[in-house]
């Protein structure tokens, strides 16, 4: 397995000769997504924190279940998340006149998410510190929340936790170019293409989100 | 012998003339001291008022005598009355054809004088001309003693503290031999009621007691100024009296002092949360304790927690508290101030410093610290050696 992160494009390669099996990017993908989970179960508690004073008493209830929401939430989305990019593969690299089934496309975009373990670890880890250590301001006015949140969101430690994320995220779009190379067929350049489209993008609208905040 | 006997008999009768001829030397009737005065007179000074009765240097008062025409079936032309003296300056002037006086009728003259002499007893003359009658030289004592009443500290407490009520009393005598009117106490200090006390008269030998009330803002060392005045006769005089008071702290008031101090950054950012304990060190219970942020440019109280009510705190006693303040790039302290009220009401404040140390893994621009820049770098590198290493062996 470790063969994905040093040296994709034989690994696939071996992949290639057997049949498609979606039993370990499964296994990758909730994992991934669990550990996504842990991140947004911490950032929903930061934020209920802070707003607790601005809901209603009956409304202070039932939102005490948004972090639990959010990290259910988190998993599904990842298996969602991962259709949408197998699909935006496929159907780009269809540009490109590539052969091949969805569900290896499917397969081979699960391996890719290895990295996105490690990353995510890392994160959780990151965020649970910063989460633990700072105090979180109360707010008294509606209105005022997105003065007290921004801070938050645009913190150093927070940062730092999207900037791991997107160095993972290259790494993670390094393996999902040679999967895509065997998987539809594709030239080394075409299949690049194929991912850089989408993961660019992506890149760009976090840096941009990090940004604006 | 026929010769010798009308002669002898002459003489008889002349001398029996001559003894009837002579007249009686007049009594000394009714006028009190000295008085020369001329034989038989058909007036007289029946009586003198000095008013005040003794004046002080300087002081102005009036001499009034009264005249009395002494003969009960004729009446008496005063010609003229005139007041002399070479040390009492005589300030009226004289009476001239002042008028006829019935047969025991009386009339009162009166002169302005001034003391303008050292202290001592005086003799002053009146002098009383009359027609058809003798005149008379009447001297008066006037007495000159520039003794002023007396004023001094009777009662003050042992110890007098900031902002506690001391009673202050003054005694003021009259050690002179007349009465003393309009007497009076007056004080321009602010921190003394009342301003004024009227004492009234004062007579010969006489003391009374005038009260103050002293309540200090300041400790350290105060001096009372304070003014007796009064009044000899029409004239106004005054004392001075400085009483030097040292004020102390109250030994026993509450002693409010701030302990276990905490300063936790949220966010990492320019708010943070003071947290400690206040307590009292005192004797007294403070009321209506509150905690607050004072303000200062840059500094600026935050919700929930701009103030902290702690209320009641005995003696020995303690309380938490915590405030939120937002703190300014430049600014490296924060004043909380501390209020409480005593029993009277009386509003206590006190300003403490809070420092801000800046840490709490956040440089003070908030930026990362170093480590977290190196984690950052090597996890940059591993990742993208490894993408390179994953293209070399394509």
């Amino acid at each position: 397995m470790l063969e994905v992160l040093t040296n994709p494009n034989k690994f696939f390669e071996a992949r290639m000769k057997g049949e498609e099996s979606l039993k370990i990017p499964v296994l990758i993908v909730l994992i991934s997504g669990i550990i996504g989970g842990i991140s947004a179960f911490l950032t929903s508690s930061m934020m209920m924190e802070a707003m607790t004073k601005t809901l209603p008493p009956e409304a202070q209830g039932v939102m005490s279940f948004m972090p639990i929401g959010s990290a259910i939430g988190a998993v599904i989305a990842s298996f969602i998340i991962w259709l949408i990019i197998a699909a935006i593969f496929f159907g780009i690299s269809c540009i490109f006149k590539g052969e091949g089934k969805f569900k290896r496309t499917l397969e081979f975009v699960g391996y890719g998410y290895i990295p996105t373990i490690i990353g995510g670890l890392i994160s959780a880890v990151l965020l649970y510190n910063f989460v633990s250590t700072v105090q979180i301001p109360m707010i008294t006015d509606p209105t005022k929340i997105k003065e007290v949140i921004t801070p938050l969101m645009k913190s150093p430690m927070m940062l730092l936790s999207s900037a791991i994320g997107v160095l993972f995220m290259l790494w993670s779009a390094n393996i999902w170019v040679f999967g895509l190379k065997h998987a539809r067929n594709l030239s080394a350049k075409n299949a690049l293409i194929t991912v850089a489209i989408p993961v660019a993008a992506y890149i760009l609208f976090s840096v941009y989100q990090m940004g604006v905040m | 012998m026929r010769q010798t006997l009308p002669s002898f008999l002459f003489l008889f009768l002349l001398i029996f003339a001559i003894a009837f001829a002579i007249p009686s030397v007049s009594a000394y009737d009714g006028i009190s001291g000295l008085g020369t005065e001329e034989q038989e007179s058909s007036i007289m000074i029946a009586g003198y008022q000095v008013s005040p009765e003794v004046l002080m240097r300087n002081d102005v008062g009036t001499v009034t005598v009264t005249v009395k025409n002494m003969e009960s079936d004729k009446s008496v032309n005063i010609k003229d009355a005139r007041m002399l003296s070479r040390d009492i300056k005589v300030l009226s002037d004289s009476y001239f054809n002042i008028g006829r006086l019935g047969p025991g009728e009386s009339l009162n003259l009166t002169f302005t004088i001034k003391a303008i002499c050292p202290d001592g007893i005086y003799y002053p003359r009146i002098l009383v001309d009359g027609e058809d009658a003798q005149n008379i030289r009447y001297s008066i004592p006037v007495t000159v003693d520039s003794s002023s009443l007396t004023i001094g500290v009777k009662d003050i407490p042992v110890d007098i503290f900031k902002e506690e009520r001391a009673r202050i009393e003054l005694a003021v005598g009259n050690p002179k031999q007349n009465t003393v009117t309009a007497v009076k106490i007056v004080t321009e200090e602010k921190e003394v009621i009342p301003s004024e006390v009227f004492v009234g008269a004062l007579s010969a030998d006489e003391s009374k007691v005038a009260s103050f009330n002293f309540t200090p803002h300041n400790k350290g060392v105060h001096i009372l100024n304070f003014k007796l005045e009064f009044k000899n006769g029409d004239n106004y005089h005054s004392t001075d009296l400085s009483v030097p008071l040292n004020v102390t702290e109250s030994k026993k008031s509450a002693e409010l002092i701030l302990t276990g101090i905490e300063v936790e950054p949220l966010l990492g950012m320019s708010l943070y949360k003071i947290t400690g304990d206040i307590n009292n060190a005192g004797l007294k219970e403070a009321k209506s304790v509150v905690m607050k942020v004072d303000d200062a440019e840059g500094i600026e109280a935050m919700h929930p927690y701009k103030a902290y009510f702690v209320g009641l705190l005995s003696a020995d006693d303690f309380s938490s508290f915590e405030l939120d303040v937002k703190v300014g790039e430049n600014e490296t302290q924060v004043p909380l101030v501390i209020e409480y009220k005593d029993e009277d009401g009386i509003l206590f404040s006190k300003t403490e410093y809070i420092s801000i140390e800046r840490s709490g893994g956040m440089t003070s621009s908030g930026e990362l610290p170093v480590s977290m820049i190196v984690v950052l770098v090597v996890i940059a590198i591993v990742v993208l050696g490894l993408i390179a290493y994953s293209w070399k062996k394509r």
